[in-house]
């Protein structure tokens, strides 16, 4: 891990309940840019399907944002909007919550990693 | 490009271990980060406990109201042909705290004298974010090794007809 001052790369954000939310922004990775755009967005259960839908479409719109970190069970919720984005960025990372734990079985890329087995494929 | 149908099938059996590899490192790297956010988080409770149950909220942290701040980590990319698949690897920039240039210490939201559980939390935190960076390098592998696999397939069905 390098330690600078001049050079900026790319930004993590973030969706997901309060206490990750509160963690990764501790962790330093939270910004508002000079248009009042933050880069995480804190989900609770008043928070609308279409609003967490909106974010992430427009997370995945900006440029300055490298990777986005999503609460596995808010990714549930907008789960074709996620197996929709095949791009490598950026990179769309399921993550655990505290009341749901990481379950392999859900992550949109284990299941497309799944999908490669397929037994007619393997035949020779 | 391969030529034979030996080949092909060769490099499809190297990628195949390749995923397999890769697969087990994600669902590890996603079991480490829920480990590390977990103990991070039983820290952010302590404080709570401590310090009142509003003292860690979503109520203590900027919205888009508040000034315009910068993220103290930051994500490059660096070419790596030589180890990687993909061909890149990134890597985290952390930013040293410097409030002239808008890189803020979000420890600050929370308390003026942070506890030393909250101090602790952040340390968690921070290794997440380590992991975090792991885990999307880890990804990135994982979709251009299926983005071969399936190219390969192509020129294996093109070599049978």
């Amino acid at each position: 891990m390098a330690l600078h001052s001049a050079i900026r790369g790319k930004l993590i954000s973030v969706i997901g309940d309060e206490d990750t939310c509160v963690g990764f922004l501790l962790g330093g990775v939270g910004e508002i840019n000079k248009n009042r755009h933050p880069n995480f967005m804190v989900v609770d259960k008043n928070t609308a399907v279409s609003e967490i839908e909106d974010c992430f479409k427009r997370f995945l719109k900006r440029d300055d944002i490298d990777i986005i970190l999503i609460n596995q069970n808010c990714a549930e919720l907008i789960r074709h909007v996620i197996d929709a984005h095949t791009s490598p960025v950026p990179a769309v990372l399921e993550i655990p919550s505290k009341d749901h734990p990481y379950d392999a079985s859900k992550d949109s890329i284990l299941r497309r990693a799944r999908g490669m087995f397929n037994p007619e494929d393997l035949v020779r | 490009m391969p030529n034979q149908v030996s080949d092909v099938n060769n490099l499809l059996d190297s990628l195949y271990l390749e995923l397999l590899d890769l697969i087990e490192q994600h669902t590890e790297c996603r079991i480490n980060i829920e480990r590390i956010n977990n103990a991070g988080q039983l820290l952010l409770a302590k404080t709570r406990y401590n310090q009142g149950s509003n003292s860690i909220s979503t109520a203590q942290i900027p919205t888009e109201n508040s000034e315009d701040f910068k993220a103290l980590c930051n994500v490059e990319k660096e070419l790596d042909i030589e180890n990687t698949i993909a061909g890149e690897k990134k890597h985290l920039i952390r930013h040293k705290v410097e409030k002239s240039q808008g890189y803020v210490e979000p420890l600050h939201w929370f308390a003026a004298l942070p506890p030393t559980t909250l101090r602790n939390a952040t340390e968690y935190f921070k290794k997440s974010v380590e992991l975090v960076v792991q885990g999307a390098n880890i990804q990135t592998e994982l979709l251009a090794v299926m983005d071969k696999i399936e190219r390969l397939k192509q020129i294996k069905k093109q070599l049978v007809l």
